[in-house]
């Protein structure tokens, strides 16, 4: 035994307890590596134990038992222990601080963190040893209240706090932050020992309230506020340097280094709770006071489309508040720069550019960009809002469109009709499915939905009365992806067409055994083999001939005997002949010098005019226009055609179609093919269709208004003129943006109708049932 | 000495007689198992003094212990709860229980000492209900105690206390 114990002391005698006790406590606390043996250990508990229960201090207070004094049971003895425990641990402490002075830096930091160590080890046994102490007399101190009394453990930790760390914190701290600067300067530190001093920091938080708890209060005044400061410190002065000697995509990489290392830094040394305070320090003088810089140079890294920085410079914006939406308006302007410069580029084809190429430049702008947002920013959504706003700009007004914004749905409608006709190039299903994708995104950026809903069911009716549609299945999935972006109304007609088809196709197999029927079998030999479309007057987009047409001889049994088996069918129903929409095929048996017969496919009104040939070989063309009642605009385009083919000859030779020109059939007729194609539509005639769907749009337009104006005023009965419009807009904007002039107007022409009246109060309008 | 078995410990009364006892029924006090913690290897060759019982009132702690061994350790948090509140003593202890007086208050007095809180509880819980239901001067005569109040103060208690009387 190094130190030698006492004899154990009288239980009733406190010098004698105490000199007992302090030898035990001293040798625990200066020398517990020699070890404490059981006799020892168990002297200093008994000690304890027995002074506390000494006869003499019970009696010694027995006075005061009964007669109304403020104790009532037993008196506990503790006291005198306690207080001379805690004036030793006073002057251990007062002399482990004069030995500190002679430490300073790393040395300080190893003395504080050995001393702590071998402290609070002892406090441990010590405070098993005192625990008769902590049960009872510790214990009822504090169950009155008294704040100032602790179990023998954490009355240790509050007289090192109190008699050593208030005194030595600053330069701990201070050789703390020397060690961390090291260690940002690349040098290479014991960074277990900061862990340590952490540790003991929050050992020291004891909550004033109640010592069972702990608070990181003494930590965070006394580590994380002079950390988070010297950082701060730190990182302003380097930064400011740095951007002085480098450029600023350098210095985004190294922000960003920076911060991962600080992050890092949390989990290796630090205590969990900095990390908040320690990202906002880092992120205000890295991030937030450089973010001018960064901003002036976010144009330039989109010019050169420099993705990886754009990104680096997202991530630490994104970090901190509000360092995103210059960044966003930026983009947006950029964006629609782009696109317009795109469009520009194109428009200079002129009425000569193919739809495909216009959309293809809207499209490339969009997919650079969309992908920009998905891999520099994210794709958050408030850039993906930037660029929605951005690209409805560029593809509703640009060079194009110059002249009104409904060139882009026309020339949009124009594209997926070339993808879904026959012969289209993608031949692949997958390519064109891909390609309807594609024709969605820039749909729904369109703001006249209502214009490429017509032009789109006009070139639909066409394909399905012609047959020419590429695939079905394709059609289905471009309705219905219409469908889901502007709901069934949108696509009801659409739809409707489909079905009348697929009834038309019933219906012709249901003819044809009716024919068989009634026909001999020499008659249908003889009889045209016909195929008809029944199609719903409201659902198509088609009108009745604007033509007189007597249809030639030769078909007018074959679809009158049609007729009557449809009004047997379908009593009280109107059949109208589309014939500028029908054609036929013609066998054609003059020709010479071939050994198989020429198959022409003709329209109905060629069809008419070459039968016309059967009788003679040369006509006038008044003899032809009277023949076939056509006007001269369905006349003249035909006949052009026949001549242009070489079918039919003119005389004068350079005659054009009007009265005075003779037409003779040509004997001599070649062509590479058999069948050979006159159903050509000519260009002025697509022109002409054009116009006629971009009046009807005008006037669908007015029509949707007012219905609009009305199904409000129905259901609020009287409104604010102002009110009424916003709502109008609000009601239509999803099919188009209306302009208020022309809402203004509807409801003039309402106010007209008597649908509606101006109230006394010439602001307000009433509904009139 | 010799080494005692292994799980075993060696405590010695303060009579000076060895007794070996299992780790975890010694451990069910504090006072041993803190002991254990701190300085334990000692324990492997050496017999654990224990200055202030003797060996019978030690021995009849330990039966304590080994019928005990595998209950809940309870920790000073518990004392709240409604064992505490009541006077009720399983059947097994109160058998334990029945011994003289002076036996009993050893027993008290060594599970105060070696930090057995529930044997502690059990022990009070005993003298409890030996004072239940009785007047003062059948306590007296239950623990042989003199009575030294003056007639005066006898008055004034009783007056005091009127509220706890039926």
């Amino acid at each position: 035994m190094p130190i030698s114990m006492p004899p154990a002391p009288n239980k009733d005698d406190l010098i004698a307890t105490w000199n007992f006790l302090q030898a035990g406590v001293e040798k625990i606390m200066t020398n517990l590596k020699d070890g404490v043996d059981m006799a020892t250990y168990m002297g200093i508990y008994t000690a304890v134990h027995n002074f506390c229960t000494s006869q003499k201090a019970v009696t010694s207070s027995q006075g005061g038992i009964i007669g109304g004094s403020a104790h009532r049971g037993a008196h506990l003895l503790g006291e005198d222990l306690y207080q001379n425990l805690k004036a030793y641990l006073k002057s251990h402490l007062d002399e482990l601080y004069e030995r500190s002075k002679g430490h300073v830096d790393e040395a300080l930091l190893s003395y504080y963190i050995r001393e702590w160590d071998r402290y609070t080890t002892a406090a441990k046994y010590t405070n098993h040893l005192f625990r008769y102490l902590n049960r009872h007399w510790v214990r009822r101190e504090i169950d009155e209240g008294k704040k100032d009394i602790f179990d023998v453990y954490i009355l240790h930790l509050v007289q090192w706090k109190d008699v050593f760390f208030e005194k030595v914190h600053k330069s701990v701290m201070d050789a703390v932050l020397k060690m961390v600067e090291k260690q940002r300067n690349g040098e290479t530190i014991e960074q277990s020992q900061i862990k340590s001093i952490v540790d003991s920091f929050v050992s020291l938080g004891l909550d004033e309230t109640d010592s069972t708890k702990s608070t990181l209060d003494v930590y965070r005044w006394h580590f994380e506020k002079p950390f988070l400061d010297a950082t701060k410190e730190y990182y302003q002065n380097e930064s400011k340097q740095f951007v002085a000697e480098n450029s600023v995509v350098e210095y985004m990489k190294k922000a960003e280094t920076r911060l991962d290392e600080e992050k890092a830094r949390v989990g290796l040394y630090l205590h969990q709770d900095i990390m908040q305070g320690l990202m906002k320090t880092c992120l205000l003088v890295l991030v937030t006071d450089h973010t001018a810089l960064m901003r002036d140079e976010f144009q330039a890294l989109l010019d050169n489309d420099r993705q990886d920085d754009l990104a680096r410079m997202y991530r630490l914006l994104s970090r901190i508040v509000d360092g995103l939406e210059p960044l966003r308006t930026k983009f947006e302007a950029h964006v629609r720069k782009s696109g317009l410069a795109a469009v520009e580029k194109v428009a200079v084809e002129g009425d000569s550019m193919e739809p495909k190429t216009y959309v293809d430049a809207l499209l490339e702008v969009h997919t650079q960009y969309s992908k920009l947002v998905e891999n520099a920013f994210a794709g958050e959504s408030e850039f993906v809002r930037s660029l929605d706003n951005a690209c409805k700009e560029f593809v509703n007004r640009n060079k194009v469109c110059k002249t009104g914004s409904t060139r882009s749905p026309e020339l949009l409608a124009k594209y997926t009709d070339v993808l879904l006709k026959k012969g289209a190039k993608s031949a692949e299903e997958a390519d064109l499915e891909a390609s309807l994708i594609d024709v969605m995104t820039v749909f729904k950026y369109i703001e006249d939905k209502d214009v490429f809903q017509k032009f789109y069911s006009r070139m639909l009716a066409k394909r399905l009365v012609h047959s020419s549609s590429a695939s079905e299945d394709a059609e289905t999935s471009m309705i219905g992806k219409l469908k889901e972006a502007c709901g069934f109304e949108y696509t009801n007609k659409l739809q409707r067409m489909f079905q009348d088809i697929q009834i038309s196709t019933d219906l012709n197999a249901q003819y044809k055994d009716f024919q068989a029927k009634v026909l001999s079998p020499e008659e249908l030999k003889a009889a045209v083999d016909p195929s008809y479309h029944i199609l719903g007057t409201g659902f198509w987009p088609l009108s009745p001939p604007n033509t007189n047409f007597i249809p030639p001889q030769e078909i007018v049994s074959t679809y009158t005997r049609f007729q009557s088996f449809y009004f047997d069918k379908h009593s009280g129903r109107k059949l109208t002949w589309l014939w500028q929409l029908s054609k036929g095929e013609i066998k054609v048996n003059y020709v010479k010098n071939t050994k198989i017969p020429f198959t022409f496919l003709v329209s109905t009104y060629q069809m008419a005019i070459l039968l016309l040939f059967n009788d003679s070989d040369t006509i006038a063309y008044e003899a032809i226009q009277e023949a076939t009642a056509l006007s001269a605009e369905h006349l003249d385009p035909s006949l052009s055609v026949f001549v242009k083919a070489k079918v039919l000859i003119p005389s004068p030779e350079t005659g054009k179609p009007e009265p005075g020109t003779t037409y003779s059939l040509n004997y001599n007729f070649k062509n590479k093919k058999v069948k050979v194609n006159l159903n050509i539509t000519v260009k002025s005639e697509a022109k002409q269709e054009v116009e006629d769907t971009h009046k009807t749009i005008e006037e669908d337009r007015k029509l949707l208004i007012q219905s609009a104006i009305v199904r409000i005023m129905k259901s609020r009965k009287r409104m604010k003129h102002v009110m009424l419009i916003q709502e109008t807009i609000n009601q239509i904007k999803s099919r188009f943006t209306p302009k208020v002039p022309d809402i203004k107007k509807c409801i003039d022409q309402l106010i007209e109708k008597e649908y509606l009246e101006r109230l006394e109060d010439n602001d307000e309008l009433g509904y009139l049932a | 000495m010799t080494a005692p078995p292994r799980g075993t410990l060696t405590l010695e009364s303060n009579d000076g007689r060895k007794i070996v006892v299992d780790r975890d029924v010694a451990e069910r006090s504090v006072l041993i198992k803190h002991m254990m913690e701190d300085i334990g290897e000692q324990a492997e060759d050496q017999a654990i003094p224990i200055p202030n019982v003797n060996e019978a009132v030690l021995n009849k702690v330990l039966e304590w212990c080994a019928h005990h061994k595998a209950d809940p350790q309870t920790t000073n948090d518990d004392d709240s709860d409604s064992r505490k509140k009541t006077t009720d003593i399983e059947e097994w202890d109160q058998k334990f229980m029945q011994v003289d007086q002076e036996m009993l208050f050893e027993i008290i007095l060594a599970s105060n000492y070696l930090d057995i809180k529930a044997l502690l509880d059990v022990g009070c819980k005993t003298v409890a209900n030996m004072i239940k239901g009785k007047s003062p001067e059948e306590i007296r005569k239950t623990f042989n105690i003199q009575n030294d109040f003056t007639p005066e103060e006898e008055d004034q208690i009783r007056r005091e206390n009127e509220w706890a009387e039926e």
